[in-house]
């Protein structure tokens, strides 16, 4: 079946048009497939409609493919012009027969980008003349793009187990057009929720959850230090992800938690902590044998771990009441692990230690709150996994995760 | 996490006889859902005439998972799932759809019965339901009853075959699965894949 490179020419491009047409025709299409048809019949058109699904027969795709694709690049090289309705139909049929194509994940950005310097323009001009409607409009409309991206990462990620490039994409979003907004990471980590719970082993997924968390973190310990501000100026999103010192108010308008008490903040990220945790035991014990449930639980623990160690450190120079995290006696049952944590202001009960005096009087205030993220009962739940399962794996796993709790966790422990 | 088919069969001297099946196809391309059907059917049929009597046993086939259970009385029952959806719940749904069954429908329609015929109508609600392990059905409850170390695990659809059985000789005389299918199997064998394009 040799056909010459001008039929070819003519084949796809009546193809592309074809596609085009489709798409204009019939602007509910919800779905694009390939239908499995290795010659071409009867001299008709290889894309077929049917109830709003949009199919290309695949004996069309070895000529189309190399060619849209080739147009493309060479269009990028600027050796070879299009006008936008035809670059238009050429990303379409791209995209449609290589959705994977990383690079349509990244115009997508690009576009983002673009409107976000946009908001910045419109912003700027607010902060000189303060205009609350303006301010209030601009806010909403980023809300709709977020909600927008967050579903269209959603979608994407249901089709691809481990959808890299979707959940990439996701973060990026949050990263540019959400910084420094605790309403949205918490939104994000309620919605991916019952998600994670049906894809237990979809590593990106659970990935995305330390990210939230450690965003969620990074805005609490901002806030913490920077000066209170009551400001609702909408302010564009800061690209370094590092700083500490941010004193950036909320993209939404929302007052800066700058001015909650110290104790409510760290009741806060303890509260974020035992969630996860408690999310993560609930699906190990459920789904036994997903290496990516353990896995998550190691960097649950971790971010937790340094988190405490680093708010020991930074006592604000009350060191006389902070002891180190405990000496850690080897794994077994007979090990007693002395974790003793005392926060600056928020008194924590612990295993078998009671507490001292100078913290009833925060007791009294009704503060309190049992501190379930020991390295003690970390080692309770392996072994009671250990003790109640019958799955091979899930008995790996547990066995890897005690020993990770007793090589890196105790070890860093004693560093202090 | 997610169950693709649940169907009811007749394991016969020979051959199993389908009497009743229900299909969760939605995460499939549109255009591949009747194959992906008539091949799903294919693989249970088979199972199930592979399976000794009164014997459980899963079959790995790429990222699918087949569970099946043939009874003492050879009504047999297989679900199709996901690698992530958990084993123990899977034989939960097949023990409940063959007791279920066995009520409403007479044992002396079960050797000649087919889709058409048999009137049981559970199939659908429960493929539906089961959807969500944990909200069908406490898992807890399970644990204790199923011994798990009874159940034959196959890593491939291969291993149920007889020596010298090839799986391409039995696709293409296949009474389930129609020529478009047979050539999808054909193309897809060639290419070392399933569903790539490229």
């Amino acid at each position: 079946m040799a056909e010459s490179k001008e039929e070819v020419e003519v084949l796809v491009q009546r193809v592309v048009k074809d596609i085009s047409i489709a798409f204009k025709r019939h602007p509910n299409i919800e779905e694009i497939g390939l239908i499995q048809c290795p010659e071409a019949r009867y001299n008709r058109s290889p894309i077929v409609l049917v109830e709003n699904k949009l199919g290309v027969e695949s004996w069309c795709v070895k000529f189309l493919l190399p060619y849209v694709h080739n147009k493309l690049l060479l269009y990028r090289q600027r050796k070879h012009w299009l006008d936008r309705e035809a670059l238009v139909d050429i990303t379409c049929t791209l995209l449609l027969l290589n959705p994977d194509f990383t690079t349509a994940w990244n115009v997508r950005r690009w576009v983002l980008q673009h409107i976000l310097r946009q908001f910045s323009a419109v912003a700027h001009k607010t902060q000189q003349q303060p205009d609350a409607e303006r301010t209030q409009v601009l806010g909403s409309h980023l809300d709709q793009l977020i909600h927008q991206e967050m579903k269209v990462c959603s979608d994407a990620a249901c089709r691809y187990p481990s959808n890299y490039n979707a959940w990439s994409h996701r973060i990026w979003v949050l990263q540019h057009m959400a910084k420094g907004n605790i309403k949205v990471f918490r939104d994000e980590l309620t919605s991916v929720h019952p998600w994670v719970s049906m894809h237990v082993s979809d590593h990106s997924g659970f990935h995305y959850r330390q990210f939230l968390l450690k965003e969620l973190l990074n805005t609490e310990l901002s806030q913490s230090l920077s000066s209170d501000s009551a400001s609702t100026i909408f302010c564009p999103p800061q690209h370094q992800s590092n700083t500490v010192h941010s004193t950036c108010p909320q993209a939404n308008g929302e007052l800066s938690l700058g001015n909650a008490a110290c104790g409510d903040r760290i009741t806060t990220v303890f509260k974020l902590f035992h969630q996860e945790t408690e999310l993560c035991s609930d699906l190990i014990q459920s789904f036994p044998g997903h290496e990516t449930l353990w896995s998550h639980r190691r960097h649950v623990y971790y971010l937790w771990h340094h988190w405490r160690q680093d708010q020991d450190l930074c006592s604000d120079g009350k060191e006389n009441e902070l002891k180190p995290t405990g000496i850690n006696e080897p794994s077994g049952s007979q090990g007693k692990s002395v974790d003793r944590h005392k926060h600056v202001s928020v008194p924590m009960e612990v295993d078998r230690v009671s507490l001292p005096d100078h913290d009833s009087k925060r007791l009294r205030r009704g503060i309190l709150l049992p501190n379930l993220l020991t390295l003690q009962n970390e080692h309770t739940f392996v072994n009671s996994i250990l003790n109640s399962c019958c799955n091979a794996e899930q008995n790996n796993y547990a066995v890897a995760y005690k020993k990770w709790l007793d090589t890196v966790i105790s070890a860093q422990s004693l560093d202090i | 996490m997610k169950l693709y088919s649940l169907s009811v069969l007749y394991k016969g001297a020979t051959k199993a006889n389908l009497l009743k099946a229900a299909y969760d196809l939605s995460s499939f391309s549109f255009f591949q859902r009747s194959s992906v059907q008539e091949f799903m059917t294919f693989t249970s049929a088979l199972i199930a005439e592979r399976t000794s009597v009164g014997t459980r046993a899963s079959v790995k086939e790429q990222e699918y998972l087949c569970h099946v259970y043939v009874r003492n009385d050879n009504l047999s029952a297989v679900v199709i799932s996901d690698s992530e959806y958990p084993q123990r719940v899977c034989f939960t749904l097949l023990d409940k759809v063959l007791e279920e069954f066995s009520r409403g429908v007479d044992s002396i329609d079960w050797p000649s019965g087919n889709p058409d015929t048999i009137s049981y109508k559970g199939l659908d609600i429960h493929l539906s339901k089961y959807q969500n392990p944990r909200e069908a059905d406490a898992m807890t409850k399970v644990q204790a009853e199923l011994d798990e170390t009874k159940i034959i695990l196959h890593n491939t659809m291969e291993s149920l075959l007889e020596r010298g059985e090839k799986l391409d000789d039995l696709v293409s005389k296949s009474e389930h699965l129609g020529n478009q299918s047979k050539a999808f199997y054909k193309t897809a064998r060639k290419q070392n894949s399933c569903c790539e394009i490229m």
